[in-house]
């Protein structure tokens, strides 16, 4: 008799799967989608780096590039990121030491609001300045 | 008493076919069970239709399946809570487990698991045969247990009924296969508090801190969520890696 069991690519798809689910899996869900953004993100800003290989003019259109409001956008993102990313890791790093676990969905919604805020404030700097 | 007419979307898969959904129609009373549905669907409609059941009051935790994507258990889980009234009712075998034949997953891994942790299962209020109608009465009105002065929370670990619950909620289960799950290093947690060996208490932290275990957890809380027994996996983990961290400090410490 063979049993039933899925690809482990297909299994890995319960990751972002937050359907009927509860806070601490949407944290779980974010924390694995901005990690493997900030992944991609990384390599990506150490291809950009590489244009200095080419000289002064490569890297100069690409810093008029990026100071165009669509790319600026993505910076926002970026910083969405970084914020959702370090500050959930804090709510993973107390629960892992058992400080907080009873309250670890307080803790989410606080640690959010605080993303949220530094994210308004940033965007503001962004595009303000 | 209302009857209700209710469709059931229900995963099949036997051997050798594609897995499909079936869909049935039956009706049961306002105040009926899943578990009532699946039992009319297999007498009414398809007696091939493959599901584990036994006790039907959360006791034995064998029924345990997914109703709509959540974890479960079709004996204590009434329409009134969990059908919208109109909509099919999906109902899938749990995750992370080898599917069987429909409705029923090989939980061998999970018994494998539970056996690491050295630990006999016994549940609070749960008497020992033969049971006597006195004893019956002490099962069903439990008095409250009172907490020895060094224990601050009380520890319901007893409570597990081996349903597997916790093992299909956890989102980390789903790619490694070797993960000691919810449930395994709860019992661990359970077996440490439980013995005064301290080399007993060493192989079983051992064990708790190894590739496979409480560090691979990366704190979603679905198994406590899931958790029909409130049995709060999740809790017992994260109090595992406070223990394996305090020994690491003091044994750093001491060297």
């Amino acid at each position: 008799m063979a049993n039933l069991e899925y690809p482990k690519v297909r299994r890995a798809g319960r990751w972002f799967d937050v359907r009927r689910r509860k806070l601490g899996m949407w944290a779980y869900a974010l924390n694995r989608i901005t990690g493997i953004g900030l992944v991609v993100y990384l390599y990506l800003h150490l291809a950009v780096l590489s244009l200095l290989l080419r000289g002064p003019r490569s890297w100069d259109s690409f810093v008029s590039l990026a100071r165009a409001p669509y790319f600026l956008a993505l910076d926002v993102i970026l910083l969405a990121g970084i914020l959702i990313h370090g500050l959930n890791g804090l709510r993973v790093t107390l629960t892992g030491f058992d400080v907080g676990v009873k309250a670890q969905k307080a803790l989410f919604g606080a640690l959010m609001l605080v993303a949220v805020v530094a994210l308004g404030v940033a965007a503001l700097m962004i595009f303000g300045g | 008493m209302t009857l209700l007419d209710v469709t059931l979307q229900i995963f099949r898969y036997k051997p050798g076919e594609q897995p499909h959904y079936d869909t049935f129609t039956v009706q049961v009373e306002d105040t009926a069970h899943v578990i009532d549905a699946i039992d009319k669907v297999w007498a009414e409609h398809d007696h091939t239709l493959t599901f584990r059941r036994a006790c039907h009051h959360s006791s034995c935790g064998s029924c345990a399946l997914r109703i709509n994507g959540v974890e479960k258990l079709p004996c204590i889980a009434r329409f009134s809570e969990v059908w919208d009234g109109h909509s099919p009712l999906r109902l899938d075998p749990l995750r992370n487990f080898p599917i069987v034949s429909d409705l029923v997953v090989d939980v061998s891994g999970f018994f494998q698991r539970m056996s690491a942790s050295t630990m006999t299962i016994t549940r609070d209020a749960e008497s020992t045969l033969p049971l006597s109608v006195d004893d019956l009465a002490a099962v069903v009105q439990p008095k409250a247990v009172e907490l020895p002065d060094n224990l601050t929370r009380f520890n319901r670990f007893e409570n597990c009924i081996e349903c597997g619950i916790c093992m299909s909620a956890c989102p980390t289960m789903a790619v490694d296969n070797k993960f000691m799950g919810p449930a395994g290093l709860a019992a661990i947690y359970r077996a440490c508090q439980k013995t005064d060996d301290p080399n007993e208490k060493a192989h079983l932290l051992a064990l708790a801190n190894g590739e496979h275990g409480v560090w691979r957890c990366h704190s979603a809380f679905e198994c406590t969520e899931a958790c029909p027994q409130a049995v709060d996996p999740a809790g017992k983990i994260m109090a595992l890696r406070r223990e394996i961290t305090a020994n690491r400090f003091k044994k750093t410490r001491r060297s």
